[in-house]
């Protein structure tokens, strides 16, 4: 565990959380989540991985308010304006009958921000992601990169304090998910030069690969219930592009990772006497 | 495998042989279906086995099938010397009403029974019973409470259509997507924001093709009333024709109603386009 | 970040919208409210009609007068008569459209110029209200029962062929292309893959046809009254007993609750995938 940072710093705050959910077939209550404790420094890129079904999804939508706690608190850094926090939701999140440039200036809109001017205040946005030109496209006239790179702007759209990004790559192929990773980190760095602070990110994936390249730490949490593992730290040199992945240093932190999540594989597998599915 | 196969037989060549294209091969084969039917009419009608009594021993007996002659100049009978106006314009006055009604009164409990789970609950059984209900049943029912006149034809045009208005629109607003809810929800959308952003773009096409049914069925509503308890009316001009075996004028009514079923559904389907321009073609 | 930033904590909608009911009435809420609102219109209009303030001009019918009504009706030999009347109409109506509407929709199907031919008459009839042409089958076919057989039919013929000929045309490409490559005739791909592909929309067809099939027997026996449940709704209103006329309509109400229960039996036997949404017309 990190050693508790002087509060001014610090983006988000997870104290103590639990989260059950009651199971619809069974009737039984289960722990999606328990007792995690969590700091995220401002600027910070912060990973979590771990099997399916450890509840790192559920995280983020504790984080974004969708859901509520069963126990615990968790405590984010409120802005002056706007939201203080957005998400980048899996696969096909965008709304089909909005443009894509309706669809990036949602959140502002929400907010109470004349469509005028949204629509202002998007375009750079759309530009960064790469989507310049295809602003009055629908998105089913977008390839499935292309639909996430206009998710990614429309939550970076709001200025959010923490970018809250749950498996974004997960329905991409491997190729354009590779790129897409690139791409993140490149938003990311043009995001600071446009805004000035460095934004906060939450992301979750199940890929060990893809949490080394885009993160500065690791969160590796465990099977049902969800707790934290291994609070892991990159020490990865940035900028870091798609060649740093064919490095011993990051061949050594994937290993690290993929022993911790394997040893919970196989733990599972023992007690289901089935397989690690 | 096949073993020592005789000839190499080409089949693409062959095949796409047969697709060559008849410009525009959709509308000859529907004139000709169209032209064909009537020509047959006609000649049938017109061949008489027995001259002595015309239009009695024809192949198809022309006093019980007319024929596409004496309905066009019977039409031009009707419309030029002005008997027919009248019928019309009463059905369209019975037609709209009841339409309008329907759409209003059948989106918004469409809406309310989509959104509000324990409403729905509770009226689940007389929803689903009136559904099951061939309401036009209910038209002597009707006229005990509301009398022969315009409104009761009305209610009963009403009673025909509605329900496909607030079916459609009620399983619209259960196919809004829990995905985009929490979508808007996590950009902290107001009430009134989801509906406008979320709710109403998943539920109009639906509450259209809803529309599109309730604007035939209303038509089936106007009919069935005029047939009963009318003087007046396309309905009641057909029912009176075919009583005074006066053939030719019931199809001139039956084009009347086919024709405006026909220009109606084409209306809706033109908004209907209008709304969808975010699918794919292909769902179109 | 700027100075005069804090840390708030995350409040969620579902916090404030959680459930405070007893976890009993939660399980079974849905019959509760069901039953419920049943009881509640059946209660309402009872005590309405005795305390007399559902005395519309000829309409005073109530939940208990429409039960005596049913029990005196159906001791009557006459009745029963009615109902195996209309009865015959739907299943004979319903019979004939199935047996000309599925081989005429497999054509219009499956040949595209049989398709292209009819369709200015398919589009033609399906925008016209059948119900119209009752006075045509009238002088056709008399008042009896072959009339009301023929208006049930044709009530019911355009709701099959349509989704039969839209089942042959959507067939997936890819199963014919596995027939092609195997060498299969043309009426063993028709028989192996057009058909079988083809029922569940001939099913959904029905689930419609049975909707219009009822409503030409309604409407063909108020048209001409010779027997039938419709003749009894007629002859009610007639002598303004609004209580066996309610009974008969619920007749028609039971009858479509019925069909419609046994065709989505027929849906689940039949029908492991569902066609689509806007099939309807």
């Amino acid at each position: 565990m990190t050693s508790a940072p002087a509060t001014q710093d610090l983006a988000l705050s997870a104290r103590g959380v639990r989260m059950e959910y009651l199971d619809r077939g069974t009737r039984e209550r289960f722990v999606a989540i328990d007792s995690l404790d969590l700091d995220i420094k401002q600027g910070e890129f912060v990973t979590i991985v771990g099997p399916s079904g450890c509840g790192k999804s559920t995280f983020v939508k504790l984080v974004n308010g969708l859901l509520s706690a069963t126990e615990g608190e968790i405590l984010v850094r409120s802005v002056a304006k706007g939201k203080s926090d957005a998400m980048v939701f899996q696969d096909s999140a965008l709304f089909p009958w909005y443009k894509i440039i309706d669809n990036v200036s949602y959140g502002l809109v929400c907010a109470g921000v004349s469509k005028k001017q949204a629509h202002e205040r998007a375009m750079p946005l759309i530009k960064l992601v790469g989507l310049g030109g295809f602003e009055n496209k629908y998105p089913y006239q977008l390839s499935g990169g292309m639909q996430q790179r206009a998710n990614l702007a429309r939550a970076l759209c709001v200025d959010p304090a923490i970018l809250l990004m749950d498996e974004p790559f997960a329905a991409l192929d491997a190729q354009t998910r590779e790129v897409m990773q690139a791409e993140l980190l490149r938003i990311w760095r043009g995001a600071e030069a446009e805004g000035g602070a460095r934004k906060t990110v939450l992301f979750i994936t199940h890929q060990i690969e893809e949490a080394v390249f885009l993160s500065d730490r690791v969160i590796v949490m465990s099977a049902r219930p969800g707790r934290i593992m291994e609070d892991i730290r990159i020490d990865l040199p940035r900028p870091r592009d798609l060649h740093v992945k064919r490095t011993p240093e990051f061949q050594e932190y994937q290993e690290q990772i993929w022993q911790l999540i394997a040893s919970q594989l196989k733990a599972a597998a023992s007690q289901f006497g089935g397989s690690t599915e | 495998m096949t073993v020592a196969a005789p000839a190499m037989t080409s089949r693409g060549p062959e095949r796409s042989r047969r697709r060559i294209k008849i410009p525009n091969e959709r509308l000859f084969y529907a004139v000709l279906g169209f032209v064909g039917l009537l020509v047959i009419w006609e000649l049938a009608s017109n061949f008489d086995l027995d001259p002595e009594t015309p239009g009695t021993q024809g192949l198809v007996k022309r006093i019980l099938m007319s024929a596409p002659t004496l309905i066009w100049n019977a039409g031009i009978e009707d419309f030029s010397s002005g008997v027919i106006w009248p019928h019309i314009a009463i059905s369209l006055q019975e037609w709209f009403y009841g339409f309008i009604i329907s759409c209003f009164l059948g989106i918004t409990l469409g809406l309310s029974l989509g959104w509000f789970r324990r409403f729905r609950l509770a009226t689940q059984p007389l929803v689903s019973a009136l559904y099951s209900t061939p309401t036009i049943a209910l038209f002597p029912l009707i006229v005990l409470i509301a009398g022969i006149g315009l409104e009761s034809k009305v209610i009963l045009v009403v009673l025909a259509s509605i329900f496909a208005v607030i079916i459609n629109t009620m399983v619209g607003v259960q196919s809004v997507s829990w995905k985009h809810l929490e979508i808007a929800s996590s950009f902290g959308a107001s009430q009134t924001q989801i509906v406008r952003s979320v709710v109403l773009p998943t539920t109009i096409p639906f509450i259209l093709t809803g529309v599109r049914l309730a604007a035939g069925r209303s038509l089936v509503g106007v009919v069935v009333a005029e047939f009963q308890a009318a003087n007046q009316g396309v309905g009641f001009y057909i029912a009176l024709n075919g009583q005074t075996l006066n053939t030719a004028r019931v199809f001139i009514g039956l084009l009347l109603l086919g024709g405006f079923g026909i220009f109606v559904g084409e209306l809706v389907r033109l908004v209907e386009n209008r709304f969808d321009a975010w699918r794919p073609s292909i769902h179109r | 970040m700027t100075a005069g930033t804090q840390m708030i904590a995350v409040t969620s909608n579902a916090e404030r919208h959680r459930s405070r009911l007893p976890r009993w009435y939660r399980r079974r809420e849905a019959s509760i409210l069901s039953f419920s609102g049943l009881a509640a219109f059946v209660i309402i209009w009872q005590v309405a009609a005795q305390i007399g303030q559902l005395d519309f001009t000829f309409f005073f019918a109530s939940p208990t007068g429409i039960i005596e009504a049913a029990s005196k009706e159906v001791q009557l030999p006459r009745f029963w008569d009615d109902v195996a009347t209309s009865a015959w109409e739907l299943l004979a109506g319903s019979g004939v459209a199935l047996g000309l509407g599925v081989p005429i929709g497999l054509a219009i199907g499956w040949y595209r110029r049989v398709g292209f031919m009819f369709d200015p008459w398919l589009n033609f009839f399906n925008a016209l209200p059948r119900i119209a042409l009752l006075p045509l089958l009238v002088l056709w076919l008399g008042l009896g029962t072959e009339m009301k057989i023929a208006a049930v039919s044709l009530g019911a013929f355009f709701s099959i062929v349509v989704p039969t000929a839209q089942g042959v045309k959507t067939v997936d490409r890819n199963l014919l292309d596995v027939g092609r490559s195997m060498d299969a005739s043309q009426g063993r791909i028709f028989t192996s893959i057009v058909l079988p592909a083809t029922v569940p929309y001939i099913i959904s067809g029905i689930r419609i046809a049975i909707g219009r099939g009822l409503i030409g027997v309604v409407v063909a026996e108020f048209y001409a009254q010779t027997k039938g449940i419709g003749v009894i709704i007629v002859k009610s209103q007639q002598a303004l007993n609004s209580d066996r006329m309610l009974f008969g309509i619920i007749l028609f109400t039971i009858s479509g609750i019925l069909l419609s229960y046994a065709t989505s039996l027929l849906e689940r036997r039949f029908q492991k995938w569902r066609p689509g949404q806007d099939m309807e017309e």
